[in-house]
């Protein structure tokens, strides 16, 4: 196993408050695999990454294990931590403009990361950002070298970012809503780049993106999570075929497709709850067609159907039943408790 | 019916560079022609600064085209002067990409709804009321929303609101650019379908503009394709989607991601991003990035033809 993340938590500082930004996040990426995290803006896909990458804001809470191979880098102090970013887990943001310094040359750039990284040697280190320049397929490679960011293309600085994310030949590649700002004949280049440089290196990645698109085309796997929670979580055919989750279903029956041409789309009512006000039960209760009365208790537990499925819902619990009882009773003797 | 008639408009902006140099224009939109229909969708579609959004804003005359001609009602507007084009622009609205740039953030939903027609001196502060709020309820918010401020709702709501205050004038075209591009997919579904729906209702005409592929399919009845300002493709969707004459489209079209991983599909990859629309290629624009171009490409400029039934393509080996 390449990564395996268990019981992420995550809290925020907003407005001298505390408030929970990830409940419980646990999932494992391969070698040579693509997973990809979707759900709809705000529920915490970015944030997932950065506490991976502990890129977090300042006062920011943290808990729960990160292991790359077989070392925890969660309790990794920052600057070993440093040594490990970059070397073998590299992240690629959203966008391509903010992330380059405008400042300095494309070629600088990259040698920064090998600076960092490596222990070439000045000469050793020219050859290798012209090799990058080439690997990610951008051309004239030799002159672009000496070019700044804003000479170029958003597709091209988007290939320069992931030439840098390469540079080290990293284990595992964090991909932030990648091609979002591309147009879809540069989105199309840039995915099949990242799917060579996969086979390739036989890298992991981690494909974040909100379209469904994408994931159908990319990946192996898929995450969705809803308010800072992993609702399902399966093998991609499984997902699109048999999505169990009232949520994706809603997804799924939301996208526009081909030869339905004006057919009144699925939607979902409704929006996301915030983070400063969380429902007690399942997050989606309010939203959710099917929702029960226990939806409304208590957060449903993840249930592994298959091998490759898993889906945290009252409606695929056998044991909602019996549970019925049981958590009436402990809010009973709850508010009891606190008057 | 043909509600809007445009003959070889252009718009094209001038950039100072320098002021010894000699003037360079930007050729935002130059030479498109097209018409539609009283109840009709044209979707227009087409990479991020090929002039889609100049299209539109030029059609309203929000920024004056530099020449062409266009026919609303069988007039032709831009002989119209001020008063005239004020008049004419009730019928003519237009829907915006941002739900929040869009709506003044100092105004509740009432007034920013009751504005156009107050400006246009519509009915008396009651019958006013009485028409935005049949409209609200239509639009999916309640009445007692109406005292609310942008920020207090939901970006889906607010693109909604920016669809009432469009049809607050019972106009005949609406606009709309990139409406549903800062939308969620799930949020995103239920503005389609309010456009969908109102669309039958009141009879509108659309000219939907977006960059999104399936978004304009699901909606579009005719979609027009642009390239560096022009159209290279016009077809009935089904038509367009199914048997794309152009080489640009059919790479667009094999490069959009199908939400079904049991689809797989040759894909045209092109090469090159979208050249400067200040120095466009000669010859057909596209020939830098076709994959099947020859040197005649270069020199000859493809005039937009019918190559089939209602279907216009600007390739010379179409
Ligand atoms: N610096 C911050 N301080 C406090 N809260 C934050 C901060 N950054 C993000 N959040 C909150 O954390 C939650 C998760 O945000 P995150 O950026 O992970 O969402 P996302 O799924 O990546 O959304 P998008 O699709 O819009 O990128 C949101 O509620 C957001 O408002
Ligand atoms: N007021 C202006 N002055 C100068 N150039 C302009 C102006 N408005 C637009 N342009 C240029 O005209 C071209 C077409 O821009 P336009 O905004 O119409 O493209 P678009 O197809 O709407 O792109 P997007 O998908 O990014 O919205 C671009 O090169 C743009 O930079
Ligand atoms: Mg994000
Ligand atoms: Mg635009």
């Amino acid at each position: 196993m390449l990564l395996q993340v268990q019981n992420l938590q995550l809290s925020l500082k907003r407005a001298g408050k505390f408030i929970s930004i990830l409940d419980d996040v646990s999932f494992q990426v391969q070698k040579g695999e693509t997973l990809g995290i979707v759900g709809e803006s705000g529920c915490g896909k970015s944030m997932t990454a950065l506490s991976i990458m502990r890129l977090l804001p300042d006062k920011a809470k943290l808990a729960g294990e990160v292991k790359v191979g077989s070392e925890v880098i969660s309790k990794l102090s920052k600057k070993k931590l440093e040594k490990i970013r970059g070397n073998q887990i590299s992240m690629i943001f959203q966008d391509p403009l903010t992330s380059l310094n405008p400042l300095h040359t494309v070629g600088k750039q990259i040698e920064e990361a090998l600076i960092l990284h490596t222990n070439l040697t000045k000469k050793e280190r020219k050859d290798r950002v012209v090799e990058l320049l080439k690997e990610v397929g951008l051309p004239r490679a030799e002159e672009m070298v000496k070019e700044y960011p804003h000479q170029l293309s958003g597709g091209m600085r988007q290939r320069i970012m992931i030439a840098i994310a390469m540079a080290c030949r990293p284990q595992l590649l964090i991909c932030d809503e990648p091609t979002t700002a591309l147009d879809v004949t540069v989105q199309a280049q840039i995915l099949e780049l990242m799917n060579k440089l996969k086979q390739e290196n036989d890298m992991g990645i981690i494909m974040i993106t909100h379209d469904l698109g994408v994931v159908a085309e990319v990946c192996n796997r898929v995450m969705v999570m809803y308010a800072g929670k992993v609702v399902e979580e399966a093998e991609v055919n499984e997902l699109f075929q048999r999505p169990r989750h009232p949520y994706t279903i809603g997804l799924l029956e939301a996208i526009p497709r081909v030869g339905e041409r004006k057919r009144t789309l699925g939607s979902i009512p409704g929006t996301v709850p915030s983070p400063q006000n969380l429902p007690i039960g399942c997050r989606f209760a309010d939203r959710c067609k099917d929702a029960m009365e226990i939806c409304r208790q208590a957060q449903p537990k993840t249930l592994q159907l298959t091998d490759d499925h898993r889906v945290a819902c009252w409606l695929y619990d056998e044991r909602r039943e019996d549970l019925k009882d049981d958590i009436t009773r402990n809010q009973e003797s709850k508010t009891t408790l606190s008057h | 019916m043909t509600l809007l008639e445009i003959k070889n408009l252009k718009q094209h902006f001038p950039i100072s560079k320098g002021f010894l140099s000699e003037k360079k224009y930007v050729k935002a939109v130059d030479g498109v022609s097209f018409t539609l229909n009283k109840g009709e969708t044209l979707g227009i579609v087409g990479e991020s600064g090929c002039g889609k959004s100049s299209l539109g804003r030029s059609i309203l005359r929000l920024a004056e085209p530099t020449s062409g001609e266009i026919k609303f009602k069988g007039q032709d507007i831009l002989k119209f002067n001020r008063k005239q084009m004020k008049n004419i622009r009730k019928d003519m609205q237009i829907v915006f990409q941002d739900p929040y740039a869009s709506l003044n953030p100092r105004s509740t939903i009432r007034s920013i709804l009751e504005a156009p027609l107050k400006i246009h001196g519509i009915g008396n502060r009651e019958e006013r009321m009485k028409l935005i709020e049949s409209l609200v309820e239509k639009i999916g918010i309640r009445k007692d929303q109406l005292d609310n401020y942008p920020h207090e709702f939901s970006g889906g709501q607010r693109q909604r609101i920016g669809i009432a205050r469009a049809l607050t004038l019972n106009p005949d075209l609406i606009i709309a650019d990139e409406p549903v591009s800062a939308l969620d997919v799930s949020v995103q579904s239920q503005v389609l379908n309010l456009f969908v729906e109102l669309q039958k209702e009141f009879n509108l005409s659309y000219i939907f503009i977006s960059h999104d592929l399936s978004v304009v399919q699901h909606i579009s009845d005719r979609v027009a394709v642009m390239y560096l300002g022009k159209i290279v493709e016009l077809a009935h969707v089904d038509q367009l989607y199914q048997n794309p004459l152009h080489p640009y489209t059919k790479s667009l079209l094999s490069a959009l991601p199908i939400p079904d991983p049991s689809q797989k599909r040759e894909r045209i990859i092109l090469e090159g991003d979208l050249p400067s629309p200040i120095n466009p290629p000669t010859g057909c624009a596209f020939h830098t990035r076709c994959p099947v171009a020859t040197s005649d490409c270069r020199t000859e400029t493809p005039a937009l033809r019918e190559k089939q039934f209602g279907h216009w393509a600007a390739c010379i080996y179409v």
